[in-house]
């Protein structure tokens, strides 16, 4: 041989690359609030989820031989900025899919860019029926939603047998799209109860002239439908005025708040004797994968999970399961793979349903919790239970205060 | 009695703007300069307030002087190395006052706010109360313990602020400086030191402002654009450059929102104080107390 040091070098050259097309990671985009004024609590949380799962799929192997490898974009929780966000992760970074989504008026605006490029589009958090009533064949949704909330809210509020109740609802889709649908689920479950609404500002920093009429004729029962930071100030703006939670007037989350972990730092009293609406509680049934994801998120950050955790976790334990099912990173086929698949989470196994409208690609029975905070800084663990998957409510549970 | 609660709730939030705009109308008043990072002097008050609260564990009304101190140092920083070469003659920049001006304190606005949300995190952060009482009455009012102290000290900050200007001699310099640069100039008085004061005062009152409604309002970086804005109208309804106007616009607005709220729509709360300063540019453009200015 002439030149035996270069055909080694050829060869190794070739090795190499061959190498290292063979490792080449499959990228997912995950387009969440990582500053404000999107909800960086959340965003924080679905990170935190994603982080735990991409680890664990990655130290089994990753998915077909390949590594998972994450893209993450700060959609600052603005619209414009989460349409940006994919049409950047999708024609620039190549994802094989999007998710990450935890904010409806976000998930809207970018759901239209997956839908044109027709990638695969996993929701994390976002409860608006209208992303699923679009009918993108591309978006997939085994979070929350709000006709769930809705209807689970509604059949509380009945078995409370109030007379009156107002929701506080931030003027958003997600917002303004549940405190309407609550309202018809209470005129279908309880017409007598009498409802309505008040739209406010999630950026606004004072909602007292909103809670001032309420101080002289309190109503039974008092719906929040904010975010943080703003829900957090209105529920003490809300407490200092006397409204809720007080002997008369209970106060009632359903914008799922209460195991956020800034939750107690910025209510203190006002949190005491809330009502919660919640999608995770430490003694609901789990699967062993749930338990799993949950050790290790308590190990890593010495707190409780919570729901979106997991939420952010069957994400993208289902965008894996599409590829190993589809066999390949096509968008058609994890597609199609999706819609056919029974998927095993954290949260339990389901399938996705194809009717038209708020279920389609839907996880529809969603298991949800209603449970109460009845001291201050109490952990999630230790709040009391007023219902659980499968069983009825529990409303001589409830505690009120002496005043 | 709904009326009277609206009232006085709207009566505190004014309190609140004016310790925001006076601090603006200042500014304006001697530099003829709009500060737009005085949202973030009011933000910088807020986290100071919070953090040696919490994170050094120094008592509540300890923090407060510490917040007033860092409003201080931020304006005395502002006013030496950024807007000295507004009147110190840096060739043609003196032509450029206003673009000079408009640069500098935005990119100052936004650097603050990213060095917060990147040092401290973005999350919202509840300061410790002044009081421990979290709800209480006054006669027929509900007002918690901590608006009651932030009104009081509103009150007493914008009386000293009034006797500091009127009675003492650097606020008579200060007086003279806004009146005529350069000819209180002539008349030996050091007219950087009279800009260094007011920045520094402003400073004092935004972080003061931010310090106390800390427990309030749960800063989180980008909290000084809310009362930013609001300090914006203030001061133009109010008069540019005057302080008294800026405390009846500051009072009128904090009323106007609360009984618009409730009376007409809490959607367009904030478009309130849009329709009243559109309405004091069409029937008095100098604003409720300024005065009609004729240049040659």
């Amino acid at each position: 041989m002439k030149h035996p040091f270069r055909f080694a070098a050829a060869a190794a050259a070739a090795a190499f690359a061959l190498s290292g097309q063979a490792a080449e990671p499959i990228v997912v985009g995950v387009s969440i609030a990582q500053s404000p004024p999107g909800s960086v609590v959340q965003g924080t949380q679905v990170k935190d989820g994603i982080e735990i799962v991409t680890k664990m799929i990655n130290d089994k192997g990753g998915v077909l031989g390949r590594e998972l490898k994450m893209i993450y974009e700060d959609d600052q929780g603005i619209p414009e900025k989460g349409r940006a966000a994919a049409e950047k992760l999708i024609t620039r970074d190549k994802v094989v899919a999007v998710t990450g989504g935890h904010q409806s008026s976000v998930c809207l605006a970018a759901i239209e860019v997956a839908h044109r490029y027709k990638t695969p589009y996993v929701n994390t958090n976002c409860w608006s029926d209208d992303v699923r009533k679009k009918g993108y064949p591309e978006v997939f949704n085994p979070g929350n939603y709000n006709t769930r909330v809705s209807s689970a809210m509604a059949e509380t509020i009945a078995a409370l047998k109030v007379k009156s109740v107002i929701a506080f609802a931030e003027n958003t889709d997600y917002g303004i799209g549940q405190a309407k649908l609550l309202g018809e689920f209470l005129k279908k479950t309880a017409p007598e109860i009498s409802y309505k609404y008040v739209a406010l500002d999630r950026a606004g920093k004072d909602f007292t002239p909103a809670v001032l009429p309420l101080r002289a004729s309190p109503p039974d029962l008092v719906v929040n439908v904010m975010l943080p930071p703003a829900a957090y100030i209105l529920m003490n703006q809300i407490y200092e005025q006397g409204v809720a939670p007080s002997a008369k007037t209970y106060f009632y989350d359903g914008a799922g708040i209460a195991d956020y972990p800034d939750f107690w730092q910025n209510v203190k009293e006002a949190g005491k004797y809330m009502l919660a609406f919640g999608l995770y509680h430490p003694k609901m049934p789990m699967p062993e994968l749930g338990k799993q994801v949950a050790d290790i998120y308590q190990k890593e950050h010495k707190t409780e999970p919570n729901r979106l955790i997991f939420q952010a976790a069957d994400s993208v334990l289902l965008i894996a399961d599409a590829i190993r099912q589809a066999n390949s990173t096509d968008g058609a086929k994890m597609i199609e793979a999706m819609e056919k698949m029974t998927f095993s989470g954290t949260r339990g196994s389901f399938k996705f349903s194809q009717e038209p409208g708020y279920t389609y690609h839907q996880w529809v029975d969603i298991p949800y919790v209603t449970y109460q905070l009845t001291e201050i800084d109490q952990p999630l663990s230790q709040t009391t239970l007023i219902q659980v998957p499968g069983e009825p409510l529990h409303v001589d549970r409830i505690k009120k205060p002496s005043k | 009695m709904l009326a009277l609660d609206l009232f006085v709730n709207g009566l505190i939030i004014g309190l609140f703007y004016a310790l925001m705009a006076v601090g603006l109308t200042m500014i304006f008043g001697i530099l003829k300069i709009v500060n737009f990072a005085h949202g973030e002097f009011y933000m910088i008050g807020a986290y100071t307030y919070t953090l040696v609260s919490l994170a050094l564990g120094v008592p509540p009304w300890l923090a407060l002087p510490a917040a007033a101190i860092s409003g201080a140092l931020l304006g005395w920083a502002t006013e030496r190395w950024l807007m000295r070469p507004l009147y110190e003659g840096y060739g043609s920049w003196g032509l450029m006052k206003d673009e000079y001006a408009v640069v500098v304190t935005f990119g100052l606005s936004l650097l603050l706010i990213n060095l917060v949300d990147k040092i401290v995190g973005p999350y919202p952060m509840r300061g410790p109360s002044l009081s421990e009482v979290t709800r209480m009455s006054i006669g027929p009012f509900m007002i918690s313990g901590q608006k009651l102290i932030t009104a009081i000290v509103a009150i007493v900050l914008l009386v000293a602020l009034a006797l500091f200007l009127k009675r003492s001699l650097w606020g008579r310099q200060v007086q003279a400086v806004a009146q005529n640069r350069l000819g209180a100039s002539i008349a030996g008085i050091d007219t950087a030191r009279a800009s260094s004061i007011v920045f520094m005062a402003s400073g004092v009152l935004a972080a003061l402002a931010g310090a106390l409604l800390a427990p309030v309002i749960n800063p989180s970086p980008d909290v000084g654009i809310f009362p930013a804005v609001k300090s914006y109208v203030i001061v133009v309804i109010g008069g540019m450059g005057s302080i008294p106007g800026s405390i009846v616009a500051a009072l009128l607005l904090g009323v106007l929102e609360s009984f618009g709220a409730v009376y007409l729509s809490y959607d367009y709360r904030d478009t309130f104080g849009l329709v009243l300063l559109i309405l004091v540019l069409l029937l008095r453009p100098q604003g409720l107390f300024g005065e009609r200015v004729r240049e040659v």
